[in-house]
């Protein structure tokens, strides 16, 4: 429940279920940013995650950019930034083993 | 499955076509000891309520008339389960609190739309968890409504346990293996048993029976084979790369991934995933258990057509490597 307005909070995201540990969420938080680096420039994006502004950033190689607070509200913008949606089974990602 | 240790109300979903015997089925079950603790919630399209009558056995049964709970009457449906849930919760933790939830939705019911609702819930989210989607099939009429139909098709697709019902009636056409290689087809990871008014029945012989060539409905969709794909998550596939590629997979091929249903051990224990198309559950945290199902952990079935199954372990395999040197 949030004190001030009486809302009762929204669950956590269930990326973050399993996160107890003490500095767990932190570790995937920078876990997270390492992999969305390599997935996105592909697309001409970049993400970005220093672990001290709640959210995730996310930009375009011309610098427009947004703060976003979950994993599905990610993939949603990073579609409107990139003009597509970023595809997991995008033949760069099914085709190569190794990552660069 | 053991019951997990959370706080939670499990619901299960009834589904089912219209007439396809959703009630007589539940009845039954009720009468046989099944679901004796829970809440019965009945939902009918419309405005006069006829099935709440024939569960009288049920301790509680709870109507939800004038509309289907998964558009038309979604708003009365959650305000219920929220009164369900504050009657629960002002009860004290040492009583004996409602545990399991049944709807039996209306046959014109999406029961993906309804978990999508109490999943969006902020109130209900933490109340209610969704045990099971159990829809039921017409053994005799449901082969021509599945031609016809695509909500027919929509109910199949998302459940984890089908009923076939009125065997004893479609044993007679001998179209029944026809039907269940069909059902096979369109869900194969769903569990499937037969009914004759309810009473478990035992199926007949149909692995060597092909399934009816269905016409498309939607154009293309429903014509690509939906199958399952097992993914092994193994030591190198960490539970933040996975749900990273899976919540990528859910955006960007929502209309083709039916339904993502799995464990994935993590540090703070056993997390059972489930996905209905692009709405994930908040993930349980199950008991640790030793044995038989412990080899089941660590594994996500992933449910849908369109891409190859190969290129979804691949796919997983760049994530999960990707930043680490």
């Amino acid at each position: 429940m949030c004190a001030s307005c009486g809302y009762p909070t929204a669950p956590g995201h269930w990326t973050d279920a399993g996160l107890v540990e003490r500095g767990a969420r932190l570790r995937a938080r920078f876990r997270r940013a390492e992999i969305l680096q390599a997935i996105l420039p592909a697309y001409g994006l970049t993400a970005h995650d220093g672990g001290l502004v709640p959210g995730l950033q996310l930009a375009t190689l011309t610098g427009r950019q947004a703060l976003v607070a979950d994993l599905t509200e990610f993939w949603a913008v990073a579609e409107q930034l990139a003009g597509r949606p970023v595809d997991p089974l995008d033949p760069r990602f099914t085709g190569a083993e190794e990552a660069p | 499955m053991a019951e997990p240790r959370e706080g939670r109300m499990r619901l299960t979903v009834l589904g089912g076509f219209l007439g396809a015997g959703k009630t007589t089925w539940l009845r039954h079950q009720v009468h046989d000891g099944q679901f004796q603790e829970a809440c019965v919630i009945v939902n009918e399209a419309a405005e006069t309520p006829v099935d709440d009558a024939l569960l009288g056995g049920a301790a509680r049964v709870a109507v939800l008339a004038g509309g289907c709970a998964c558009c038309v009457a979604r708003d009365q449906f959650l305000a219920l389960l929220r009164r369900l849930a504050d009657a629960r919760s002002a009860r004290e933790a040492s009583a004996a609190r409602l545990q399991r939830l049944v709807l039996e939705t209306s046959g014109l019911a999406h029961p993906g739309a309804i978990v999508e609702a109490i999943r969006a819930d902020p109130l209900l989210v933490h109340h209610v968890v969704v045990h099971e989607i159990i829809v039921v099939v017409d053994g005799r009429y449901a082969l021509a409504q599945l031609s016809r139909e695509p909500l027919g098709r929509a109910q199949l697709e998302v459940a984890d346990r089908l009923v076939v019902t009125k065997i004893d009636e479609a044993a007679a056409q001998a179209s029944l293996p026809r039907l269940l290689a069909t059902l096979r087809q369109l869900n194969p990871g769903a569990v499937i048993t037969g009914a004759i008014k309810g009473a478990p029945a035992p199926l007949p012989a149909w692995e060597m029976a092909a399934p009816e060539p269905l016409p498309a409905l939607d154009a293309g969709a429903a014509a690509r084979p939906v199958f399952p794909t097992r993914l092994v998550l193994d030591a190198t596939i960490d539970w933040t790369a996975f749900s990273v590629w899976l919540s990528a997979l859910l955006h960007a091929r929502g209309e083709d991934v039916l339904r993502v249903k799995g464990v994935v051990r993590t540090p703070a224990g056993r997390l059972l995933v489930q996905a209905v198309r692009q709405s994930v559950q908040a993930p349980e945290i199950l008991p640790e258990q030793d044995g038989v199902e412990a080899r089941e952990d660590d594994t996500v079935v992933v449910i849908g057509r369109g891409y190859r199954a190969e290129d979804l372990r691949r796919s997983l395999r760049y994530f999960a490597r990707s930043g680490r040197c």
